[in-house]
């Protein structure tokens, strides 16, 4: 019993022996393994009045299957530890263990709310390794599911940061643009949420007849019905005041911890990869990078408000601009690119999404690296939740928007 | 002994039932008549010395047993609504347009696992559902349904209705401490700051009503509100109203002062570790609440059982034995008549509707019409029925403003919630009660 117990001697629910003890203990969330680091005894030694609360990994506001073990004073938070891993898969390894072209399926899962966000720079590295030119249609094509995906997600994100406070209407509002969105995407891509739709060298598929009538169905009256599913929040006092001044991250600490996507635009960062690091035919277009300055959670949300709306102008200039042509490059069933290493990042709804692929010649991948923006701003919350009350940390975790297939890989 | 056995073999399981439940009935019955005749007029001597005890008994065991449709009501009214609202089609498989759904629930409840966690004190843990049930049911005592309908009617009523109220909140803080679970004691631990924080302003909110009505009784302040709807409270008291209706929010944990079950910061609260009918209790207690605060509400502010306007006074006499016997039997005529009357349209004008068809139509009808027609009558007789009807629309029009709350606010922090209490109710209140002082006063002299 002494060998492997914390100082601080709490049995642990992790520990199988405690199991065997026949008195009834205390479950501390507290490893069952000595402290590693500092920080660790730091963290798992509790101060006077002080308790931990085991927030996850099944708990109705995590966001998927994140754990957080909150140090509380009554309600406020003194500290926190997120314990990741429950839904870890070794995409990476599997990846390095699978043709390019089949890396591009397991891209899918990882960002299971914007799939095509994770396909997409997985592709664009394999273009680059290979040299592919890819045609302009299947550019447009890409921007255009793409754009409707960061809708899809971005009110997604909306209706469960209203769910987090408590109001349980605005997300079946999401729920009906999103299903839409995704509606319109199973008719060209096939499926609804793992689209697996683009190839390397362009697109799986071409428009059809079912996603035009879809999207200029839904076009002529997205703006008028996202604005009116709006109105729930935008007026509502409780909600502006459960936001506001929570969780206020200043542009160089956001920038210092990687940050990216919306969370870093609503600090005042002016920062998109679309304008920064122009791919695809997003220079052709004409669009606003949407910034605040206050960098609380209201910011967040509302910055995500002004990308759907610059989403929408997007996808009307592209439905105007696509040209015809093949929608997939002369690509060969089996890849061998040159020795080499690629790096490519696209802006997704949650920030940067990249990909970092060394090919050795073979048919594999030698190296598979994924940057994923979520797993970035969830390290951010040790800055973000302490001295708030329990209700900020659902908050701060709403508007940061993780999605727990990326952060665990 | 084997010819009973095989008989009792061969029985189906209603069989059965029916042949164990008979003799048990026929037993009883047979003992009650022989008490009834034996002991009948000392029984009566004595049920008509204790009066008020009897009435009490009674009273109390009618609003025990209403208080599950009741709650089954509220569940029923609360998922279809939100359902409505959140653009769904919500319950609509057990019953018609899904009705019979919470009586399911309730079922359920009952049938599932009622468990107690490790580590958990058994006795606190079980008492506190029943505490919590017992204080809101105790609440509907005083609550005047109509003219002569109420279970007692205490000159200190509105008192008495805080004092049991009040005790609400001891239930959900033992549930919180004995679950032995932190997310139940930080649920209890809501819960008491919260009702505590909350009963001031919602008791100082009905002083200036009680300075103008002069009485706590719930009889006599819904009595001083007849007539016309600008004689209710509402009127004359506004912010009164106002404080009061805020404060009874979050006296009955309900969104968006919902802290204390706030599902997405400590998943269910006091109740997360309760299941089973324990549960249930909670869950009752909670939609037992929502009508008791609505009810509240409309006893002392909108007038309780008076209609909106003096209503006409129309006794119709009712005298079949002044017909005489020929008119009597031609009365009995009356449901064969009507119902082959309204059978008839449906069997002559579509010819895929078979005669029993109709017939089943045409008598349905036949009863629907008859039963408005009673219930029209009985609503301009008997001032009661009237005042229940009137009652109990208020009523559940709040119902549906607390649902409707649900499902479009979401919930308030902690901090806030207090800060609101004590910095905006609670003077809101206090002015209140001084402007109503001065103006009584001033008006008084």
């Amino acid at each position: 019993m002494t060998t492997t117990t914390s100082p601080n001697m709490h049995p642990s629910a992790d520990d199988p022996r405690v199991l065997l003890d026949e008195e009834i203990g205390v479950f501390e969330p507290v490893p069952p393994y000595p402290p590693r680091t500092e920080r660790e005894a730091e963290f798992y030694t509790l101060g006077d009045g002080q308790m931990f609360l085991n927030l996850g990994p099944q708990h109705p506001a995590t966001h998927g299957v994140l754990r957080v073990v909150l140090k509380l004073d009554g309600e406020r938070i003194v500290d926190l530890d997120p314990v990741l891993g429950y839904l870890h898969r070794g995409v990476e390894k599997l990846c390095e263990n699978a043709d390019f072209h089949q890396t591009i399926a397991y891209m899918d899962p990882l960002e299971y709310i914007a799939s095509l966000f994770c396909e997409w720079p997985a592709v664009m590295a394999y273009e680059k390794l290979l040299d592919v030119q890819v045609p302009r249609r299947a550019e447009y094509l890409r921007v255009l599911t793409g754009e409707l995906n960061r809708i899809s997600s971005h009110a997604l994100a909306i209706g469960f940061h209203a769910l987090d406070l408590g109001g349980i209407t605005p997300i079946l509002y999401s729920f009906i643009e999103r299903d839409e969105i995704v509606e319109m995407l199973a008719s060209i891509t096939g499926q609804r949420m793992l689209f697996n739709y683009f190839r390397v060298g362009g697109v799986n598929g071409d428009v059809n007849h079912d996603f035009m009538s879809r999207l200029g169905d839904w076009m002529s009256r997205a703006m008028e019905q996202i604005e009116a599913n709006l109105g729930l929040l935008n007026e509502n006092e409780i909600f502006v005041r459960r936001n506001r001044g929570v969780g206020v991250m200043d542009g160089r600490t956001a920038m210092q911890m990687c940050w990216t996507g919306p969370n870093l635009r609503a600090s005042g960062v002016p920062l998109d990869f679309r304008r920064a690091h122009p791919y695809s035919v997003y220079p052709e277009l004409d669009f606003d990078v949407p910034t605040r300055t206050e960098g609380d959670s209201l910011a967040r949300y509302l910055i995500r408000v002004e990308e759907i709306k610059q989403s929408l102008r997007i996808i009307d200039q592209c439905l105007h601009q696509m040209p015809d042509g093949p929608v997939i490059a002369n690509v060969p069933r089996l890849l061998r690119p040159r020795p080499g290493r690629a790096y490519a990042a696209v802006e997704g709804p949650r920030g940067e999404y990249a990909i970092y692929a060394v090919s050795d010649g073979t048919d594999q991948p030698f190296r598979f690296r994924i940057h994923d923006p979520s797993f970035l701003h969830l390290q951010s919350f040790g800055l973000l939740a302490p001295g708030g009350l329990i209700a900020d940390w659902m908050t701060i975790n709403a508007s940061l928007d993780p999605v727990m297939g990326g952060i665990d890989k | 002994m084997t010819t009973v056995a095989r008989a009792w073999g061969r029985l189906t399981l209603p069989g059965k039932v029916v042949f164990t439940l008979l003799p048990l009935l026929a037993a009883l019955t047979t003992g009650l008549v022989v008490t009834i005749v034996v002991f009948g007029s000392a029984v009566s001597d004595i049920v008509l010395a204790n009066l008020g005890i009897v009435r009490f008994a009674a009273a109390a065991a009618i609003i025990i047993v209403i208080t599950i449709p009741i709650a089954f009501l509220n569940i029923y009214l609360e998922m279809k609504i939100i359902a409505r609202m959140n653009l769904r089609v919500g319950p609509d498989r057990v019953g018609p347009w899904g009705s019979l759904l919470s009586v399911v629930h309730g079922l359920k409840v009952l049938v599932k696992e009622d468990f107690t966690p490790t580590g958990a004190d058994p006795v606190v843990f079980t008492w506190a559902p029943v505490v919590t049930y017992g204080a809101a049911i105790m609440t509907l005592l005083v609550l005047p349904f109509a003219p002569g309908l109420y279970g007692q009617d205490f000159n200190i009523g509105l008192l008495y209705f805080f004092a049991v109220g009040g005790l609400g909140v001891v239930g959900l803080l033992m549930g919180g401490w004995a679950s032995f679970n932190k997310y139940s004691l930080l649920g209890g631990l809501r819960s008491a700051a919260q009702i505590i924080s909350y009963e001031i302003p919602l008791t100082l909110s009905v002083v200036g009503l009680l300075i103008l009505a002069g009485t706590m009784s719930l009889n006599q302040i819904v009595q001083q509100q007849s007539g016309w709807f600008s004689d209710w409270f509402v009127f004359r008291q506004p912010l009164g109203f106002l404080i009061f209706f805020i404060a009874a929010t979050a006296e009955g944990n309900r969104t968006p002062f919902d802290l204390t079950e706030a599902d997405q910061e400590i998943v269910a609260g006091f109740a997360t570790e309760y299941s089973g009918m324990r549960f249930g209790f909670f869950f009752f207690a909670e939609y037992v609440n929502v009508f008791v605060l609505s009810a509240l509400t409309v006893v002392l502010f909108l007038g309780g059982w008076n209609a909106p306007f003096p209503f006409p006074e129309l006794a119709i006499p009712l005298d079949p034995g002044g017909l005489g016997i020929p008119l009597l039997f031609l009365i009995a005529l009356v449901p064969v008549i009507a119902t082959l009357v309204l059978a008839a349209p449906f069997y002559l004008i579509r010819s895929s509707v078979r005669w029993w068809v109709a017939l089943i139509i045409g008598f349905v009808l036949f009863n629907v019409l008859a039963g408005g027609l009673v219930f029209a009558w009985a609503f301009v007789s008997f001032d009661w029925v009237a005042g229940l009807v009137w009652f109990m629309a208020k009523t559940f029009g709040f119902v549906f403003l607390f649902v409707w709350m649900r499902g479009t606010l979401p919930r308030v922090r902690i901090d806030q919630l207090m800060g609101f209490a004590w910095k905006w109710l609670l003077p809101a209140a206090l002015l209140n009660l001084f402007v109503t002082a001065a103006a009584v006063v001033v008006v008084g002299s």
